[in-house]
């Protein structure tokens, strides 16, 4: 979830070698709607109703990879504590591929059928201070011991679609790595649920984004940097990825990076 | 105000294994490498050599042509003055350096030799022009 309101990423958790980028935290106060935007990532979310006492009838909710922006309508009391995997790490944590949950989300009773061991994930909590930990201790116990269970190669690829921002096409990255474009498409698919044009353009997406909210480029500096054609090129990816222009970005949650 | 050169900071695949190479192949010596295992500097005088992860390019808002073994060398070397660079290049050699070009010696008297590192990158083995003998 990248949304506004009450969403906190914690400050520790974060853990490359257990392929978790993010450990978050979300009360809301009062009713809205919270953008989703695609990011290429997904999330295992714990949602429960924020309320004195223990934490009783916890949801388990796995977001796939999406390709579109959509609203979650919250309600004030509502809680979501979630972890944010990082690409590549999916099929580890959760036991099937991300590719069959492209778009989609699984809730309670059909995400435990696909993955039974997230049924450990809803048994009552003391606060939702201590959701998180669970959160990473799940990780943890499906990573095992083996801290690095990506292999060489998929690692440097979905490295060089990250590090260049989307920025290079398919091919060059298959040539750059000795592979046909073809291999490229079957290990971005498999690691990541989506086709690695679909990947690289939503990468491409979340870096136009912070260079014209966070680095404050002018449209037309962030359009260039971000290897779009044009202006119009990136106010029109602005618009299918997230239904914002460059006018509305205050407000939405972007992907961080934490060392 | 005053302004001076202080990191070439090549960004890499794998910090760590990096760090390996160059201590194996050119003989550098580690100074810092962070817990994270995302940034290592090596000891190299007054001009710091240092890798940082590819990842770290996304956290910082960059966007970089990775290098990779089988792509063109950047348009860019590391140049490493060594007193010996024949056997420089020997043992980046026989490290795993790819062995691009032997140590000639160059019309202005100065023997300079080519590999590529473990991620592709071009490093020069060169003797000293600015203390020639």
């Amino acid at each position: 979830m990248r949304s506004s309101s009450g969403y906190v990423e914690l400050p520790t958790g974060a853990d490359p070698r257990l392929g978790i980028e993010a450990v978050w935290l979300s009360l809301a106060r009062q009713a809205s709607a919270h953008r989703v935007l695609p990011d290429g990532r997904c999330d295992i979310i714990l949602r429960f109703c924020a309320s004195t006492g223990p934490i009783k009838h916890i949801s388990v909710v796995v977001t796939g990879p999406t390709t579109a922006h959509y609203d979650v309508p919250i309600q004030p009391g509502m809680g979501f504590a979630g972890i944010r995997l990082r690409p590549g790490f999916f099929q580890h944590i959760l036991g099937f591929k991300p590719v069959s949950l492209r778009d989609k989300t699984l809730v309670d009773a059909a995400a435990i059928s696909a993955s039974p061991p997230l049924a450990t994930l809803c048994t009552d909590a003391i606060s939702p201070e201590t959701l998180p930990d669970r959160l990473i201790a799940f990780v943890r116990s499906r990573i095992g011991q083996d801290h690095a269970p990506l292999p060489g190669q998929t690692r440097r690829i979905l490295s060089a679609f990250h590090a260049s921002s989307g920025r290079l096409p398919v091919q060059d990255i298959a040539q750059m790595h000795g592979l046909s474009a073809r291999t490229v498409q079957r290990i971005v698919l498999d690691a990541t649920g989506l086709p690695p044009k679909s990947y690289a353009r939503i990468l491409q997406f979340h870096r136009a984004m912070r260079l014209l909210r966070d680095h404050r480029l002018s449209p037309s500096e962030a359009a260039l940097e971000a290897g779009y054609a044009d202006q119009a090129h990136m106010i029109h990816a602005l618009r299918r990825f997230g239904g914002l222009s460059p006018a509305r970005l205050a407000d939405v949650t972007l992907v961080t990076l934490k060392e | 105000m005053t302004v001076r050169f202080g990191y070439t900071i090549l960004y890499v695949p794998d910090v760590r294994e990096t760090v390996a190479f160059y201590e194996a192949a050119f003989g550098l010596t580690l100074r810092f490498v962070h817990e994270s295992g995302l940034y290592a500097e090596l000891e190299t005088g007054a001009v710091t050599l240092a890798f940082a992860g590819e990842e770290m390019a996304e956290m910082n808002g960059l966007a970089i042509r990775p290098q990779r073994k089988s792509d063109p060398a950047q348009a860019v070397e590391i140049a490493l003055i060594c007193d010996d660079p024949q056997s420089a290049w020997d043992r980046a050699v026989a490290a795993g350096a790819l062995p691009l070009s032997p140590p000639q010696t160059k019309p202005w008297n100065q023997i300079v030799g080519y590999v590529r590192d473990l991620n592709g990158c071009l490093v020069e083995l060169c003797s000293d022009m600015t203390n020639p003998n």
